[in-house]
């Protein structure tokens, strides 16, 4: 490519790997995408990804990320109304037609989703998947060897539901590979997975990477996931690129107020407090539909002033960095940005925790040498054995663990979802404890509106209609829905807004024991911290006590003063979170903390 | 397990048709003893029958039979039921395979092709709609008047013209028998006969089957599977064919299976406009005569048919979904 200083696309890697590659795999242009019902999910984007680079896109659900990725593949949604361009090596995806899409797609790109688990065909053999993408049956060896696939020759034969998460992925990423592309998409490929398994994944993206060539699209939710494998980041906001650059660079020095928000919205895994409220982003990503005139950040941005509202910022250079980014104030606002970004990044010495002591000998719950055997005709398999634990009456405890050490079975099984298969289960005072799950958008029946999913919950109170109705308000006001949710079916919720109409279920009659099952995994930080507040005002104010089980650390220490680690069935450390993840005692937790991506590890 | 389960509900059949001959009004003695025969008779006749006997006692012997093949006498043709029934049943099976056959092609071609949305299909669907609620009789007397009638294409009823050379055994199946024993022109007449009557039979199920295929490709087509599918570069006919197709089976084999209740029960409609010699023929004259002893046999070996049937449809979807395999 023609390097040009005054090219806003033309910012490349600070690596010299990339540094003169040849030409670019994909180019997009001015590039805006607008959906049926009024949505414009794009909104000119330009963005250039070179042979070999990954490029990572950051931003919330809703920023249009995955819009982009499945716009460069020709994969947009039916109905999909285009401006601008979007080159996939030499096609033009958003003029051409579907066979030449297709044939762009076959022969030059690769693409991984979220869930491997509903992203492979479940009635077709792993062999047959891969074998669609690879010339051949060694081709297909070949690329499932590439991706660490064990024994792959003895698995072709294998069906996705008898593999592992972290299997199933690789399947995924070899059916990418496997025809050699010049672009891969991957889509929070890591969401799905547990700490230790992403990190084998990114490093396994990276060594494909520098293996074969191929160049990355990575979407994350996930700064610090991006800033350890992306040599350029793009930070997109209501369908803009809001920031442009190298990722030590954009993360260190954010120019952009909406940057700087999600680094601040960011759990760390030191420092802080537990008692206050998180730094959030206050508000969601405007509709997509009614989009402002200026800036799309200006309703959300603690920065805004007249000028914001003016026209659509430009994407130009950083005041900050060698990138760019679409602020008009970003240079006056430099300074302030600075100190956050300080503030956010900061490795602050651990709080004095000053958590609600637990009124000694109370418990909310209590577990004493807990069993769980599963059986199928064919084996056994132990999920948990001998777990002893408590939660102190309004105190927190998190579970944390790979997928599979047992985790979620201790948590359904404190809450009479499965009985345990020997030892005793106690609940305290306070009858019933409730449930939030991971994915509250099923938890939720779907033809019920909000208020009449509430409604089913407290009318077992007792309460006359208008008792009731007014509860019903406050409940949703403290979770911070808007009336006009009130009268919403869960399909036309946002993923936020469900996990919170799966919070107002959950307490409106506040129990005693809220048993939490990952209630973030699936969410933008953003709406992470939103939710992780939340939790925290129900135990200041209602002394609502937490089981809170989850795979993430940083967010195990944003909601619990305990911690017990589990690995195969057994707690093999428990104890105050600080302390245990400062001075790690066992393998495991060692483990999950050395997984844990960091932006301040990357960089060291 | 699943053998198991097809044994009870057999058993519950069995009972069920066994207190249904027993509870019914009409009065078995006297139907076999002939109508005006003196009470004295009749109870002569209870007596041989057994009727005098507690309804349990009466139970276990049924049972008992039962387990000998034997179903008792018709009353109208005075031979065993189980004679008349082995008689009939090969052409009603006949019958009910053909309109299977029809039901699985005009289910899969109508439900592929009216997955996609192209022009016209909407057209299709508002006759998949209407072409599901009208009425068997309707159809089958529509397809006599319009096809034998007016257009002299097919003929009017039975298995066979007459006049044809006449195929026996070993099977009795004229269908296979005629081809056993190198006569291809009865097996092409008896195909033509089985046109009209097998449509009129299978036209309502074939449409729901088609509808919830429809629907079911729909949804797979939206799947995260698909996309990856469309990711890859293969084309839409590959990623419905070979992706989205399989994994839509498990509804309208639900519903074929289903409807094939439908179907038995539509078959004593069919066999009588059409003159087919099967067992809703023979049905339809023991009905007609009161003959409980002939009924009786007829639900129960048609209930045999229904729950085979579901035990296969039950291994088709096994077959078809990997997952269900391990439940299973
Ligand atoms: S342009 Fe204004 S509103 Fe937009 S991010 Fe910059 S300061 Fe905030």
């Amino acid at each position: 490519m023609q390097t040009d200083a005054n090219d806003p696309r033309s910012v490349t890697a600070a690596e010299p790997a990339t540094e003169g590659a040849s030409r670019p795999v994909a180019t997009v242009r001015g590039l805006h995408l607008r959906l049926p019902g009024g949505v414009h999910a794009l909104r000119g984007v330009d963005l250039e990804i070179e042979a070999g680079e990954i490029v990572g896109l950051v931003g919330e659900s809703g920023s249009g990320k995955t819009m982009l990725g499945l716009s460069l593949l020709g994969l947009a949604p039916a109905g999909a109304r285009f401006e601008g361009e979007a080159w996939l090596a030499g096609t033009e995806m958003t003029a051409a037609d579907s066979e030449a899409r297709r044939l762009a797609r076959r022969e030059h790109a690769g693409a991984v989703f979220q869930d491997p688990m509903t992203s492979l065909n479940p009635t077709m053999k792993i062999g047959t998947q891969v074998g669609e993408a690879a010339a051949s049956r060694e081709a297909v060896v070949e690329a499932l060897e590439q991706v660490g696939f064990p024994e792959p020759e003895r698995r072709l034969g294998q069906y996705p539901h008898e593999l592992s998460g972290g299997l199933r992925q690789r399947v995924m990423i070899a059916m990418a590979i496997a025809r050699r592309p010049a672009l891969v998409l991957l889509d929070e490929p890591t969401t799905a997975l547990d700490v230790t398994l992403q990190r084998t994944t990114l490093k396994l993206l990276r060594g494909l990477r520098d293996e074969l060539g191929v160049a990355m699209l990575f979407i994350t939710h996930d700064l610090a996931v991006a800033a350890e494998i992306a040599d350029r980041v793009a930070v997109l906001y209501a369908g803009r690129v809001a920031e442009l650059g190298v990722p030590s660079a954009v993360f260190r020095h954010p120019s952009h107020p909406y940057t700087a928000g999600l680094l601040a919205s960011r759990l760390a895994l030191a420092g802080g407090d537990r008692d206050g409220e998180l730094a959030t982003l206050g508000g969601e990503p405007p509709d997509p539909r009614r989009l402002p005139p200026g800036c799309p950040f200006e309703p959300r941005c603690p920065f805004s002033r007249e000028v914001c509202s003016l026209g659509l910022p430009a994407l130009v250079p950083s005041p900050r960095h060698p990138g760019l980014d679409a602020c008009v104030r970003a240079a006056e606002i430099a300074p302030e940005l600075e100190a956050g970004a300080a503030r956010a990044l900061a490795l602050a010495p651990p709080p004095v925790s000053s958590a609600p002591e637990p009124a000694p000998g109370v418990a909310a719950l209590e577990l004493r040498h807990v069993e769980k055997t599963f059986r199928s005709r064919r084996h056994e398999q132990r999920a948990v054995s001998d777990v002893s634990l408590t939660v102190p009456e309004g105190g927190a405890l998190a579970l944390v663990g790979e997928s599979g050490c047992g985790k979620t079975t201790i948590l359904r099984i404190a809450v009479a979802l499965e009985r345990a298969g020997g030892g005793a289960v106690e609940l305290g005072p306070g009858g019933r404890p409730q449930m939030v799950f991971q994915d509250a958008g099923s938890s939720l029946t779907p033809w019920m509106t909000v208020r009449q999913l509430l409604d089913e919950r407290v009318r077992t109170e007792g309460l006359g209609a208008a008792e009731r109705s007014r509860r019903i308000d406050e409940t949703l006001a403290w979770v911070g829905l808007s009336q006009e949710v009130a009268t919403m079916r869960p399909s036309r919720l946002s993923g936020g807004q469900r996990q919170r109409v799966a919070l107002a279920r959950a307490v409106i009659v506040p129990p005693a024991l809220l048993a939490c099952d990952e209630p973030t995994s699936a969410l933008d930080v953003s709406l992470a911290a939103v939710v992780i507040n939340l939790l925290r005002r129900l135990r200041r104010e209602l002394g609502v006590a937490l089981l809170f089980v989850t795979h993430d650390l940083a967010v195990a220490r944003a909601v619990a003063e305990e911690i017990a680690v589990m690995s195969a069935g057994r707690i093999v450390e428990r104890g105050e979170t600080d302390r245990v993840l400062r001075e790690p005692q066992s393998e495991e937790t060692r483990r999950l903390l050395e997984a844990v991506p960091s932006m301040e590890r990357t960089w060291r | 397990m699943r053998i198991l389960g097809m044994l009870v509900v057999l058993w519950v059949l069995v009972t069920i048709v066994f207190l249904l001959g027993s509870v019914v009004p009409s009065e078995p003695a006297r139907a076999y003893a002939g109508a005006g025969a003196s009470p004295q008779v009749i109870a002569q006749k209870r007596k041989e029958l057994g009727l005098d006997q507690p309804l349990a006692v009466r139970y276990v012997d049924y049972l008992g039979r039962l387990a000998q093949g034997d179903l008792s006498e018709s009353v109208h043709t005075h031979k065993p039921v189980a004679d008349d029934i082995a008689e009939a049943l090969p052409a009603t099976l006949e019958l009910l395979f053909a309109a299977v056959m029809i039901t699985v092609l005009i289910g899969l071609g109508v439900g592929v092709a009216t997955a996609r949305p192209r022009r016209g299909t909407g057209l299709l669907r508002g006759a998949l709609v209407a072409g599901a609620s009208v009425p068997v009789f309707t159809l089958g007397l529509l397809a006599l008047f319009l096809f034998y009638y007016k257009l002299g294409w097919f003929p009017s009823g039975g298995q066979v013209s007459p006049g044809a050379a006449t195929v026996s055994g070993p099977t009795g199946f004229l269908i296979v028998d005629s081809l056993l024993r190198g006569q291809p022109e009865v097996f092409f007449d008896v195909l033509w006969h089985l046109v009209l009557p097998a449509t009129a039979l299978a036209l309502t199920p074939a449409l729901l089957t088609a509808r919830t295929l429809r629907s079911s490709l729909r949804f797979s087509l939206r799947q995260d599977y698909a996309r990856t599918a469309r990711a890859k570069g293969l084309r839409e006919r590959d990623v419905l064919w070979r992706h989205a197709l399989r994994n839509s089976l498990n509804a309208p084999l639900t519903i074929c299976g289903l409807e094939l209740g439908g179907m038995l029960a539509g078959i004593a409609v069919v066999e009588t406009i059409f003159a087919w010699p099967g067992i809703g023929l023979y049905i339809d004259r023991s009905i007609a005569a009161g003959d409980v002893p002939a009924i009786a046999g007829v639900t129960l070996v048609t209930g045999i048919v229904f729950v085979f049937a579901n035990a296969i449809v039950d291994l088709l979807q096994l077959a078809v979904d990997p997952r269900l395999r391990r439940l299973a």
